[in-house]
């Protein structure tokens, strides 16, 4: 009966054939994958910014983008409670924009129970399940902000510093690069570092407190956007504009009004719609399981009157068309 | 391991030239190809139409887009010329009444941002609405400036870009501008009229347009820089690269772009007024899905044309092949010695028609298997017989008794040609075993044995032997005339009160040879001559034992149509023919061609 063998054999080769196919067709069905970004904040341009770029690296990689933050940009307690709802949902990739180095460590190593992978961006996070981490180098934009200044105020000169939250990562490598550069000039001093807690008014009266109290200051650096506009306006407010030499970090449209009145020198300014992008690049690589490097950095860039309106600029200090 | 020994186990089993393996595979070779060949034509005709669709579909889109541009910058155009004369026809630039219409323009519009008048060096001469400028402004520098200066006269636009000039807002816009003729102080002057669009209504434009998930649209002027881009930001830092060279090649239409290893369908369309390029970016493989679940389909059809076509197969070839396979084993069982089977084998009309052939071959194979072993039996038996006459014990003994009473007659004489004529009949009767021997033999033969029966019953009977020329070298079966002269002497002649008469006469007729052995007995009745063949128990001494076998000895070595005929009339004699076909002694044929 060796017909029938064959026979056998031909219907057998027939169904693991269509067996194949299906399973290839079901494979093709690709479920949409989905990333959960949990950042600090839902509002103001920066973290817009850093939507809009996520959600052009979403559409480019069709993904299925939920955007998250607390209404506190402090308030990392609601932000755990985020990180947890979205374990619970079991997304592709979870994207974090720490609000506590410390605090959201815990929340983040139970990702790894469920494999599902983190990328931090922004801000890092203490835990070592962190596929990577997208976002500014601090380190460096302190060191750019500091050659800048040092250029401005000479080799021999006094500084103040006003810094955001101690303790904050971005703000602890910020002022740290800045300070590192800062000590290859021996004439340069540090008259004073003060922290605002990202808020714009303490900003104001603790510069003016500064400006009152250093009042042959050369030069003042200001880490953060909120630090930046409380210092502009005291600078502004004490008639030091334009004798006190300043930098300052990020954008906000007013700071930019300060650039073109060349009361601020120079701005760092970082680029969020590509941190967005990238951090949505990069989990995309976690969730096929790709390697990834340890950090993705991205660059800062600094901005002054001559390049302010430079069309690559513009499109970094506007990104909002209104 | 178990799965692969059952594979191993079916290919081991697997016979290619098995027919129901050959009509499988070849017809569904041909079902695939035909089918291949059919879809593929198919494929190519559909999947071209939804191409031709595809690229439609996205042109019209983007003339969609076109045309909303086109007719929203001819209106900013229309108010560009409004202003124009408006400022061209005021006596006094500085005119309260022309501070009024323009204002009244700039309210009638809400993406009407600012327009400004500027003298050729720079400085502002007046604007609306009237916000103090800021300083380092560097507008000599822009765009819009130094295009209006460059080509006097016309009309210029430039991408969208950050105004800087006036106080408290930074925003996005599109200037419009062109050197134009004002009164100032009754001195007629050149300037440069700049109005200032918001851009995001063509932003906003340029967003809602949707080619697929992954495609886009954006926008570039003339000369390539960007105007519009979804991800601008991400170009600008060297992260995407759009390729714009081979753009700027076209000023309508579409192609296909294989950059970044993904193949994408770029229309374009070019906003006339102002020179910019409306380029759209579709996927290739969104569009193109259509193809895709096409050829999912054909898959399918395919898979399923298979398997139904196998399905078929199967049984058409089981139909064909089975019986066949049926009929293999009965014919094995026959070649094994079985001639009993039999074999039925419905199915196809030829296998039928095949095996009641096979079964008619089989009948008659069977018959003749029988008749040999009948008549091996006959010829053993009939050899016996032959044997017993060529000894014949009671011819012996009757010979040696009046051998004996001669020769106490002291006929020595008698004696001793009796004697003689025994030794050469025995001699004959033996021939080395042979059975067939000449003509001439046997006729000796069967003188030897008349003259011994002579001697015997006292010359009570004569005999004749006459042979025709040339028949003495025929070949002949041996001892075929003895039974019949002795039948001749002791039913014939024997019982006859006259003197006897045996005539033994050989002659060819045509192809054969006969004999005829003629005596004046007492013959026989006809129901009596009928009885000769047909009586099988009747065993007499001598009686139509010896006949009998002579006739079956004849017709198994010559065939059925020879042997013995008798003519027999009561009280007047009995004449036996016996035929036999004409063999020649096959030494004197070969002698006869060499002379």
């Amino acid at each position: 009966m060796f017909g029938g063998k064959g026979i056998t054999l031909i219907v057998l080769l027939t169904l693991i054939l269509s067996a194949c196919t299906t399973s290839r067709s079901t494979q093709n069905a690709d479920k949409i994958m989905v990333v959960d970004m949990i950042v600090k904040l839902d509002r103001g341009d920066y973290w817009n910014t850093i939507r809009m770029g996520a959600e052009a690296a979403a559409k480019e990689y069709n993904i299925n983008l939920n955007y998250l933050a607390p209404d506190n940009e402090n308030d990392y307690r609601e932000q755990i409670a985020l990180m947890e709802e979205s374990i619970a949902r079991r997304p592709d990739v979870i994207v974090l924009a720490a609000s506590d180095y410390e605090a959201l460590g815990q929340v983040t190593d139970q990702t790894s129970y469920y494999n599902i992978p983190v990328i931090s961006m922004d801000s890092e996070v203490a835990s070592a399940k962190v596929k990577t981490y997208v976002g500014t180098n601090n380190y460096e934009a302190g060191q750019k902000a500091a050659e800048r200044l040092v250029e401005l105020t000479g080799k021999y000169s006094q500084i103040g510093i006003v810094n955001f939250v101690q303790g904050a990562r971005n703000a602890d490598q910020r002022e740290e690069g800045f300070l590192d550069y800062v000590a290859r000039f021996p004439n340069v001093q540090v008259m004073d570092i003060q922290y605002c807690g990202s808020d714009e008014l303490l900003a104001y009266t603790l510069t003016k407190e500064m400006l009152v109290n250093y009042p042959r200051l050369d030069g003042i650096v200001s880490l953060s956007a909120e630090s930046s506009i409380g210092a502009g306006k005291a600078v502004v407010d004490m008639g030091y504009a334009g004798k006190v030499k300043m930098i300052t970090f990020d954008n906000p449209p007013e700071m930019l009004e300060l650039l073109q009145e060349e009361t601020v020198q120079a701005m760092v300014v970082q680029n969020p719609f590509n941190n967005g992008y990238m951090a949505i690049v990069a989990a995309v690589k976690a969730a096929h399981g790709e390697r990834l490097d340890g950090k993705i950095p991205t660059d800062t860039k600094l901005i002054d009157l001559d390049n302010m309106l430079w069309p690559e600029n513009q499109k970094l200090l506007f990104p909002f068309v209104k | 391991m178990r799965f692969w020994n059952v594979i191993s186990r079916y290919l081991k089993g697997f016979h290619f030239r098995n027919i129901q393996v050959l009509i499988s595979v070849s017809s569904i070779t041909i079902t695939v190809i035909v089918v291949l060949l059919v879809s593929i034509m198919l494929f190519d005709r559909f999947s071209k139409a939804a191409e031709e669709n595809t690229f439609l579909g996205l042109g019209q889109t983007i003339e969609q887009v076109n045309a909303n541009l086109e007719l929203y910058v001819s209106g900013m155009e229309d108010v560009f010329d409004v202003v124009e004369e408006k400022i061209n026809m005021a006596s006094d630039v500085s005119n309260k009444q022309l501070g009024e219409q323009l204002d009244t323009i700039l309210n009638t519009r809400d993406d009407l941002v600012s327009m400004a008048l500027f003298t050729e060096e720079g400085d502002l001469v007046r604007n609306m609405p009237e916000i103090p400028m800021r300083q380092n402004t560097k507008l000599t520098e822009q765009l819009w400036f130094e295009k209006a200066v460059r080509k006097q006269g016309t009309l210029q636009y430039t991408p969208p870009h950050i105004q800087n000039l006036f106080k408290w807002q930074y925003r996005w816009v599109v200037s419009m501008s062109k050197t134009i003729l004002y009164q100032d102080d009754a001195r007629l002057k050149k300037g440069v009229l700049v109005i200032d669009i918001n851009f995001r209504t063509i932003d906003q434009l340029s967003q809602r347009v949707s080619l697929g998930k992954k495609g886009y649209v954006y926008i570039i002027d003339s000369i390539g820089t960007i105007v519009y881009h979804p991800q601008q930001q991400l170009i600008y830092a060297g992260l995407k690269y759009e390729n714009m060279e081979s753009v700027l090649n076209y000023t309508y239409g579409s192609y296909l772009d294989y950059a970044e290893g993904e193949q994408r369908i770029i229309t374009i369309q070019t906003v006339v007024p102002t020179g910019w390029k409306i380029v759209g970016v579709a996927y290739a493989d969104e569009f193109l899905t259509t193809t895709k679940e096409l050829s999912d389909f054909i898959i399918r059809v395919l898979m399923l044309v298979i398997v139904v076509v196998l399905i078929v197969n199967i049984y058409i070839s089981a139909k064909i092949s089975q019986p066949l396979r049926k009929l293999e084993k009965s014919v094995k069982m026959v070649e094994k010695g079985d001639f009993q089977t039999n074999v039925y084998v419905s199915g196809a009309y030829e296998v039928e028609q095949l095996s009641k052939r096979f079964n008619l071959m089989l009948r008659r194979i069977r018959e003749l298997m029988d008749q040999i072993i009948q008549e091996q039996e006959a010829k053993r038996k009939s050899d016996l017989d032959v044997l017993q006459s060529q000894i014949n014990p009671h011819f012996l003994y009757n010979t040696l008794n009046s051998v004996t009473r001669l020769a106490e007659m002291g006929k020595s004489e008698e004696v001793v040609t009796t004697i003689t004529s025994l030794s050469r009949f025995f001699r004959i009767s033996l021939s080395k075993g042979s059975h067939i021997i000449t003509v001439q033999e046997e006729l000796e033969h069967i003188r030897h044995y008349l003259i011994i029966q002579t001697i015997r019953f006292k010359n009570k009977f004569e005999y004749e032997i006459v042979s025709d020329e040339g028949v003495n070298d025929y070949l002949t079966l041996k001892l075929i005339l003895q039974p019949l002269v002795e039948n001749a002497i002791h039913h014939g002649i024997e019982n006859s009160p006259d003197k006897g008469f045996i005539g033994i006469y050989v002659k060819s007729e045509g192809d054969n040879l006969v004999f005829r052995i003629k005596d004046n007995g007492v013959g026989m009745s006809a129901e009596a001559v009928e009885k000769i063949f047909s009586n099988v128990m009747r065993n007499g001494p001598g009686s139509g034992v010896g006949v009998r076998n002579v006739q079956e000895r004849i017709s198994l070595y010559y065939g059925k149509y020879y042997g013995l005929h008798f003519e027999s009339e009561q009280e007047e004699g009995t004449t036996v023919t016996i035929t036999i076909p004409i063999v020649k002694l096959e030494k004197e044929l070969s002698e006869g061609e060499e002379s």
